[in-house]
């Protein structure tokens, strides 16, 4: 056979080989077409126009619900607290998840067990960690309040839902807990794939613990630090579950976020114009997120 | 590859085989929903017996009754409208009847429950008629009482005034609290409500023709409702410990354990005390007013709707008609506790208690909601207004004032 035969039928096999994958693909593009990118332009459209109760497009309004929106004062505070909300949650998010995947990375018995129990939160469905520590947060019945007066740690300690700033940082501290074993589970794959010669060689130059942290650990994980943290920002920003199940926003909007704000707007008030208006607000604050984290990590990359 | 392809499309074929085998055999059976509130009290035995025999009585209906909790109703229903996917019928509060008429998402009840059914209904509980149409068939209706404590205290106070000093006088916490005070947003607003129509107040200025005017929760009475409340929870403090966290399905089990005075309450107080095995005596009486005013109780109609554009409305008729039998109709009223809405059942000898005594009592007088566009999101700028009072963030004549303006200007007035 020539040569010249050879490449025809290759790049042939390759054409039937091309259709095979559109073929199989099709149907996972159809679902993503459907399901997602059309209700994002949806809720686009939605919020340029005036829409009815069921959310149906009425007349165009270009930037009128922005301008409603925008001049609320509800709106920014919701805003802030939204952003101040994710960067608090993923900080202590990463610190814990650094600390407990040195902690899970160290040779000592029952190490195995320990990485299963950090697993429990983040397997368990959000709703039932979420009722479980309303329940431990509950000033009458709840363990929290029980053990902290029980043992004389704290005599009278605070309503923790029932307080602007303690419910606050009740909600936060639900989605942190949930959240840390993901961290802590992604930054031990990337400890464990550092190859163990660099460790041997720094124990030879007498190089101490915190060195060894700062030279060789966390520079082999920083790429995934970023991903990570990427990761948990967009969910934490979008954290409705914890939220929505311990306060219902309350008490007085103290914990009211974008999310949980869109679907008072959207689903309680009906006003489906407004929430899209905050949807797209949101979309595009994430959106700005991702390109920067992109653009440090791939400038990272090309160095 | 064309072989791989054959054996792609013989793959497929055979995956869809059995359900066109399964299409073709059987003629589909009319499938009808039901959400279905769960109300404090009701079992799931007996919703699932309900089922089950409305099912074999009609084996050519397909029944679904789905559980779904009071506070998760509402947006059930906008979400399952907007998806385009309504059940046949649903449990609605009667105050968000005519928003879902202006929806267009409701139909006239009479077109499918029989006249037999319809007849049996308590003319006075017929809240859902608009412009002389029923748009809800009532499926529960009950005034809002005081229960108390009698192993704290017999004393029946007939005025506020006298229920804050009683309240005062047996308030030992974190043993005895003087009265329960959901300060938690929950689905609706009752506990600011009880306290305003006591007052004398209402949400609304009411004009001649029964329209609403403008929002008049700043009114005295709404002012002298908030700063009483307000009093009670933060100056007497004689309110459940931690009630600002507490919606009232969390504050209300502190009655029942028997670690409060006073509570007001719905109908459905005996059997959550039956399941929650409390063990002190209940004494039932009149939510009282404020002095110089006359009682005025909070009532609650809740109906069943029909929605539109939902595929086997007939079918749903007839679980209606089974339903409404005195056999599982009476049933749910004694498992909810609400007096019933049928005439047959009401003559019932389970229903002529004490506690049915007072709620009928309480009826004759009673007030209830705004039957108005837009409620949902009125009641929550009130709830506002009532947290920003309890977090001592504003003064009750500023919040009202805030709130009352907000709702005005929502409503375009």
């Amino acid at each position: 056979m020539s040569s010249q035969a050879v490449v025809i039928k290759k790049s042939k096999l390759l054409n039937e080989e091309a259709r095979l994958a559109y073929i199989l693909l099709a149907p996972a593009v159809i679902v993503l077409v459907a399901f997602m990118f059309y209700p994002i332009i949806y809720v686009f459209l939605m919020s340029f126009f005036d829409t009815d109760k069921l959310g149906r497009l009425r007349s165009f309004a270009a930037f009128k619900n922005y301008k409603v929106l925008f001049q609320t004062k509800d709106f920014w505070t919701i805003t802030g607290r939204s952003i101040l909300w994710t960067v608090i949650g993923v900080t202590t998010k990463t610190l814990f998840g650094l600390i407990i995947a040195l902690l899970l990375n160290i040779e000592y018995r029952g190490r195995k067990f320990a990485r299963m129990l950090f697993i429990i939160p983040w397997a368990s469905a959000v709703p039932i960690s979420a009722m479980l520590w309303q329940w431990v947060y509950n000033p009458e019945f709840g363990l929290l309040n029980f053990t902290l007066q029980a043992t004389g740690i704290w005599k009278n300690p605070p309503i923790w839902l029932g307080q602007p700033i303690s419910a606050f940082f009740a909600c936060m501290w639900v989605d942190i807990w949930i959240g840390i074993p993901f961290m802590s589970l992604v930054f031990l794959a990337g400890m464990q794939a550092i190859p163990n010669e660099l460790y041997e060689s720094a124990y030879i130059d007498g190089v101490n613990s915190f060195q060894k942290f700062f030279y060789i650990t966390l520079p082999g994980i920083t790429e995934l630090i970023m991903i990570a943290t990427l990761l948990s920002s967009l969910w934490t920003f979008n954290d409705f579950n914890v939220i929505y199940i311990l306060t219902k926003g309350g008490p007085g909007g103290a914990t009211d976020i974008l999310i949980t704000s869109v679907y008072k707007n959207g689903f309680e008030w009906l006003k489906f114009n407004i929430a899209s208006v905050m949807a797209v607000v949101t979309f595009l604050i994430l959106a700005i997120v991702s390109i920067v984290y992109a653009k440090i990590y791939f400038g990272r990359e090309r160095k | 590859m064309k072989k791989l392809k054959r054996f792609l499309l013989i793959a497929i074929l055979l995956a869809l085989l059995p359900g066109f085998i399964f299409a073709g055999g059987q003629k589909e059976k009319p499938k009808v929903t039901f959400f279905w509130a769960l109300y404090d009290g009701l079992t799931e035995d007996f919703r699932a017996s309900l089922q089950d025999a409305f099912m074999k009585a009609n084996p050519d209906i397909d029944l679904d009754i789905v559980p779904v909790p009071w506070k998760n109703m509402h947006d059930k229903i906008t979400t399952s409208l907007a998806g385009g996917n309504p059940p046949e019928i649903s449990v609605i509060g009667t105050r968000w009847l005519l928003e879902l008429m202006g929806m267009n998402a409701v139909d006239e009840v009479s077109k499918y429950v029989s006249k037999s059914t319809l007849d049996n209904i308590a003319p006075g509980a017929m809240e859902a008629k608009i412009n002389g149409k029923l748009m809800g068939l009532p499926v529960a209706a009950g005034a809002r009482i005081m229960a108390i404590n009698s192993s704290i205290t017999t004393f029946v106070p007939k005025t506020m005034e006298e229920l804050r000093q009683e309240a005062i006088r047996v308030n030992n916490p974190p043993n005895v609290y003087g009265l329960i005070m959901p300060g938690k947003k929950h689905t609706e607003l009752t506990d600011f409500a009880y306290y305003l129509l006591a007052a004398g107040g209402y949400f609304f200025e009411i004009k001649p023709d029964g329209s609403y005017g403008k929002c008049t929760v700043n009114s005295p009475a709404g002012v002298k409702a908030l700063t009483f409340m307000n009093q009670l929870a933060n100056v007497d403090k004689v309110v459940q410990k931690g009630y600002l966290s507490m919606n009232r399905m969390e504050s209300h089990p502190v009655f029942y354990a028997g670690k409060a005075a006073y509570v007001f309450i719905g109908a459905w107080v005996e059997s959550a005390m039956k399941q929650a095995k409390s063990n002190f005596k209940p004494i039932y009486a009149q939510i009282p007013p404020f002095k110089g005013n006359k009682s005025t109780p909070l009532i609650i109609t809740d109906s069943i709707a029909f929605f539109k554009d939902a595929k086997n409305l007939k079918a749903a008729g007839k679980f209606i008609d089974f339903f409404y039998q005195d056999k599982w109709k009476a049933k749910f009223d004694e498992l909810v506790g609400f007096p019933p809405v049928t005439i047959s059942a009401s003559k019932l000898p389970q229903f002529q208690t004490p506690l049915y005594k007072t709620l009928g009592e309480a009826a004759l007088n009673a007030k209830g909601w705004p039957l108005m566009d837009g409620w949902a999101e009125y009641s929550d700028i009130i709830w506002d207004a009532v947290q920003n009072v309890f977090l001592q963030k504003q003064t009750p004549k500023e919040a009202l004032d805030e709130a009352a303006a907000k709702i005005d200007k929502a409503r375009g007035m």
